[in-house]
């Protein structure tokens, strides 16, 4: 079971590997041409990206091990394997501190005239920083090595005692990952504004990190279904998959809409100020678009029963919920240039790097372990999962 | 046997096996809906007994759609018709406001729908004794056994055709199972009526206090609004010993940002020029501090009907009458700072520059309640 010949064409890897190639000669070309600013502004937005979609599929997994679901084991090695991507981010993250002078203004010395700014100095400074994001990165890698590594080994040992392990660590985990996720949307999001507050800001992160996972793991399940592997998971898995990401479009839209009403109704400068850069302008269609493809096109299309058990329609939806997220990020970031919506070559070429080489990663994870835990004892009750 | 009616027949089956080979034989031959009694959740035994998709997603659907616009309706008439105010220099109709009221009605309604759908319409709750539940063959199902059950639902059905029928597709016993006598009077039925009889009562107890206060306003609504302890104008405090509420200002100053009025008199007002400008930005301040301030009582359009009149007997002025409208500048300005009548002074609440807004803001009101043909953009 460990590798499967024939299913992982080589064809694919060398396009991939050429993609990536042409996406970095265009992030060295843009950063020439458009200077270092928006440079960053996209590989944060791509670091950010990844990270969610990593992290929240190390939640799916942690999910699963705090409540004790069985549905979901058949195909837990497909966030499994997605929650690798927590490991390639940490040189994003890393070189992403590059950014701090030229994205982050609370660095400069400047910024301490403002008494706001001057008031988050314990947190907002760069020593401090450093030390945040390393500290999250060991902490996911240690998570991924319990988590994941732990299930893989599982296949050739079948030593159930990974299970009881993994469902004493999962809770911790859940305290983790609520401080972490946090920790993310504070520093490298919302401390781009270093004058707004916004308490509720981490929980959004949270809803559309698990949200991305959620979306991710979707796509990664049907296209590897249509692969010919995965066979046993049947539609009814798939329509617990699909209640969740209903539930969670409506989630990431309470929170959201609940941040932006209170701030509307206070109308308090240093709340409202976040609100204004990102509707006025072409942000509005924007910020619109977000409202109508992060929640009302999924909440309509995921509402019937069927549509949650049918695999394109499923793909299609998910792939939705993916690109919204993107530019849920997109929309939070880009502002802070202060150029208005930016589509060009910088975010072409990052894109093109970002995705070609987040797909090989991809790739090579879906060949580590098997295609599902098969040494996890409750396997089989996972796979007769009926509606 | 009685002559009480037929509820069903019901077969008793030896494993969900022998139940799930029968069900298409009888289904073919009788044409009554069937029931299948199990101890446990048999896999693919709706889709054998024919059941249809349940019709509660639709009607939740239905129900939710028209909980959000019946919210979305109430709250423009009540804050946009009824009792137009405008709260922290919010617009009118503001949909943000509105969301979160649309968001409990819309679960409300769909929620409603979902629980007494299901149980009153689908379920066919109220029913206090299940005609199973005395059955014998029901002890047998909490075993280990498999029942199907023929069921009558108020129509004949023939009984013999039937537990031969059961018989001849494996049923090891065949029970007829009768409808219960008719309860006294907690039956279903007036376990229902009273229901609808409360929630008729509640909503004409709505109406009736709604149209009472509207048309007696003797009866106040929220009277702890109106009787809250604060300082009144031009009544007695006991906060000083002198018995005001406040202050005066020290004699011989003048507070920070505020140019001294002297004029006191109307008639002397009248030669003040207006020192801002008819620009959008102006009109626009101006119709901000309006509706702020003046428009509970004088109304959004000025012309002094508002439901506050006829609640509490006021006759603020109209605004775009022809004698007001014939007034300078400055003699308006004079109103807003003096206050005239019943009308308090609004110095504290506007600033100078505001009270010059608004009194432009009122021309653009006074026009549009007298607009000639020209007026009408082409």
């Amino acid at each position: 079971m460990n590798k499967q010949p024939g299913v992982r064409g080589m064809g694919a890897d060398r396009k991939l590997i050429v993609l990536a190639g042409a996406g970095l000669v265009g992030i060295v070309v843009s950063w020439i041409v458009s200077g270092g600013e928006r440079f960053w502004a996209n590989w944060i937005l791509w670091f950010l990206f990844l990270l969610t979609i990593g992290l929240g599929s190390l939640f799916i997994v942690a999910l699963e091990h705090v409540v004790g679901a069985r549905w979901s084991i058949p195909l837990r090695r497909v966030p499994e394997r997605l929650s690798s991507l927590v490991l390639i981010v940490a040189p994003i993250a890393l070189l992403a501190l590059l950014s701090l002078d030229s994205l982050y203004s609370w660095t400069s010395p400047e910024a301490l005239a403002n008494p706001i700014i001057a008031g988050k100095r314990p947190w907002l400074n760069v020593p401090f920083f450093i030390a945040r994001v390393i500290a999250c990165l060991l902490l996911w890698g240690l998570a991924w090595w319990i988590l994941v590594r732990g299930s893989i080994k599982q296949d050739k040992t079948r030593d159930a005692r990974f299970n009881l392990r993994a469902r004493r660590f999962a809770p911790l985990f859940m305290i983790i990952f609520g401080i972490t996720i946090t920790i993310v949307a504070f520093d490298w999001i919302s401390s781009m504004e270093p004058e707004w507050y916004s308490d509720i800001f981490g929980v959004y992160i949270f809803a559309g990190t698990f949200l991305a996972g959620l979306a991710a793991t979707t796509l990664a399940l049907l296209y590897l279904q249509s692969r010919g592997r995965l066979k046993d998971i049947t539609r009814d898995h798939m329509y617990n998959l699909g209640g969740f990401l209903f539930a969670f479009t409506v989630f990431w839209s309470y929170i959201g809409f609940a941040q932006y009403m209170l701030m509307w109704y206070a109308n308090i400068p240093e709340e409202v100020f976040w609100y204004q850069e990102r509707i006025e302008g072409a942000w509005g269609p924007i910020l619109l678009g977000l409202a109508v493809f992060h929640f009302l096109v999924p909440f309509f299309l995921l509402i019937p029963r069927d549509a949650k058990r049918d695999p394109r329609f499923l793909f299609w939806t998910a792939a939705i919920m993916l690109f919204s997220h993107w530019l849920d990020l997109y929309w939070m970031i880009f502002p802070v240039l202060d150029l208005g919506p930016l589509f060009g070559l910088p975010e072409i070429s990052f894109s093109i790097l970002f995705v070609s080489a987040a797909l090989l990663w991809i790739r090579f994870s879906m060949t580590r372990g098997a295609d599902m835990p098969a040494g996890d004892p409750l396997l089989s009750e996972g796979l007769e999962f009926r509606l | 046997m009685s002559d009480r009616k037929i509820f069903s027949v019901v077969g008793i089956f030896d494993s969900a096996q022998h139940l799930m080979n029968a069900i298409p034989d009888i289904r073919k031959r009788v044409n009554a809906p069937l029931e299948a009694y199990t101890p446990y959740p048999v896999e693919g035994l709706d889709k054998l007994l024919g059941y249809r998709k349940s019709p509660v997603g639709g009607m939740v659907l239905v129900m939710g759609i028209i909980g959000a616009l019946s919210a979305l309706g109430f709250e423009l008439w009540t804050s946009g018709r009824d009792y137009p105010q405008v709260t922290a220099g919010k617009p009118l109709f503001s949909w943000e406001a509105f969301v979160p009221i649309m968001f409990e009605v819309t679960v409300l309604f769909a929620a409603f729908t979902a629980g007494l759908g299901m149980l009153l319409l689908l379920n066919r709750l109220p029913m206090f004794r299940h005609p199973m539940l005395r059955s014998s063959s029901l002890p047998l199902v909490t075993r280990d056994r498999f029942a199907l059950a023929v069921e009558a639902r108020g129509a004949e059905i023939d009984v013999e055709k039937i537990t031969r029928l059961l018989q001849e597709f494996g049923a090891k016993s065949v029970e007829v199972v009768e409808e219960p006598a008719p309860a006294g009077v907690a039956s279903p039925k007036f376990f229902l009526r009273t229901l609808t009889a409360i929630g008729i009562v509640c909503i004409l107890a709505g109406f009736i206090t709604y149209w009472t206060m509207k048309l007696f306003p003797i009866v106040k609504p929220m009277v702890h609004m109106l009787d809250q302890p604060r300082l009144n104008p031009q009544s007695p405090s006991r906060y000083f010993s002198d018995g005001s509420g406040m202050r005066m200002p020290v004699s011989g100053t003048v507070a920070r940002g505020s140019v001294p009025y002297t004029i006191r008199n109307q008639e002397l007002a009248g030669d003040l020029v207006n020192p801002l400008y008819r620009t959008e930005t102006v009109l626009r301040q101006g119709r901000q501090a309006y509706m702020n301030n003046c428009s509970v009582c004088h109304g959004v359009l000025g012309d002094g009907k508002t439901s506050l009149t006829k609640a509490y007997g006021a006759k603020p002025a109209n605004l775009v009458s022809q004698s007001i409208a014939g007034l300078p500048d400055g003699k308006l300005y004079h109103v807003i700072v003096a206050g005239k009548n019943a009308m308090a002074s609004y110095s504290a609440e506007l600033g100078e520059d505001e009270r010059w807004a608004t009194v432009h803001y009122l021309r653009v009101l006074q026009r549009a309640a007298n607009a000639r043909d020209e007026d009408i953009p082409k």
